[in-house]
């Protein structure tokens, strides 16, 4: 579990350090692949837990999830319509249950470790 | 978890934060953007150039000061010292002095006493912004309406009279003598005033500007007002 934290930690340093900026056009397209980015990846441990992980459709949805995002506020901009927000809501809500699953699949786990200890110590008794 | 995914999250993990500090970066600090325009610069760095040769000019007048100093230190020291100590007072206000220099009258206009218009005072802004052309085209020492100019001389509205240091100026003829340095100086400094927009904008205010012809010697008598100096001491050397 360690692993994909430091890689968080190293992107986010190497971003800081070497001070990059983009021009405040692009903004809002960062923002939303940020967004994009983190439902793909609380996808993939959700899928992951539920044991239906496949890495084609996982690093697939990442890159067409970024460019779908990018690619809807980029039209929103250009017929004047904020399109972005619907990449926002539909992105949000995805995060929201992903992360809704992966804490219940977590819980259950928890609880079978527990069940499956007392009963282990109930029959060493 | 199989090796590989891990490794495609950890990948993942790192774009992540890489775009998340990017952002961070350009909501944080965003980038100024240099909006000057090439004049801008180009007046910017003639204003520069203009104290360059002023502070070449100073310099110089101190270097030949000293260097009479040194010359006749010998000889009259006393001489010396009391020469500079008069040209200090002059500059300070507190003596005569004598010099070429220009006149301006500000009167109310025909117009306005034909009419039966109400003469108001002078406006301040409008006498400061004179004042400041006039130095700034090397009119050296001012007098308004008998009052000396000096460093700490204010012109202001008080209590609806125009008053040049605390004293008001009254509304009939005002008389602003001006002493430049030179009888050229004073020739430029009456054809910028002939040529600027000042006479208009004293008329809008129902006044006329005259500007006399330039004079070997106007006498610019000494102020009135005590100079404090509460703040100076003695300079006792190193």
């Amino acid at each position: 579990m360690w692993l994909p934290l430091l890689g968080l930690i190293l992107g986010i340093a190497l971003g800081i350090l070497t001070d990059i900026q983009i021009p405040t056009v692009y903004e809002n397209y960062l923002s939303i692949a940020v967004l994009a980015a983190l439902d793909t990846m609380f996808g993939g441990i959700r899928a992951q837990l539920q044991q239906v992980y496949d890495d084609k459709v996982f690093i697939s949805g990442f890159f067409f999830n970024i460019a779908l995002a990018a690619g809807l506020a980029f039209l929103g901009v250009h017929i004047g319509v904020d399109l972005y927000l619907a990449a926002i809501f539909a992105f949000g809500v995805r995060l929201f249950q992903n992360i809704a699953v992966i804490r219940r699949i977590l819980i259950a786990k928890w609880e079978d470790y527990r069940v499956k200890k007392r009963e282990n110590s109930s029959q060493s008794r | 978890m199989t090796k590989k995914m891990y490794i495609h999250i950890t990948i993942i993990s790192f774009i992540i934060g890489f775009m998340l500090a990017v952002q961070y970066n350009t909501v944080q600090n965003p980038e100024k953007q240099e909006t000057v325009d090439v004049w801008e610069i180009r007046q910017d760095l003639s204003d520069e150039q203009k104290r360059h040769s002023q502070l070449l000019t100073e310099i110089r007048q101190a270097k030949d000061t000293v260097r009479k100093y040194e010359d006749e230190e010998l000889d009259n020291p006393e001489a010396i010292l009391a020469q500079t100590v008069s040209q200090l007072k002059e500059v300070a206000g507190v003596k005569r002095v004598t010099g070429p220099g220009i006149v301006l009258t500000i009167s109310p206009s025909l117009e306005a006493m034909e009419f039966g218009y109400e003469i108001n005072e002078i406006p301040p802004s409008l006498l400061i912004r004179l004042v400041n052309d006039i130095y700034r085209y090397k009119g050296h020492y001012v007098e308004i309406g008998g009052q000396r100019l000096i460093h700490s001389s204010a012109i202001r509205d008080i209590n609806g009279k125009t008053t040049v240091g605390s004293v008001p100026l009254g509304k009939t003829a005002i008389e602003i003598k001006v002493i430049t340095a030179t009888e050229e100086e004073a020739g430029k400094l009456y054809n910028h005033l002939m040529a600027s927009t000042f006479m208009d904008e004293f008329f809008i205010d129902n006044m006329m500007l005259q500007v006399g012809q330039p004079q070997a010697a106007i006498t610019i008598k000494a102020t009135d007002v005590e100079i404090s100096h509460n703040y100076l001491t003695e300079y006792k050397g190193d």
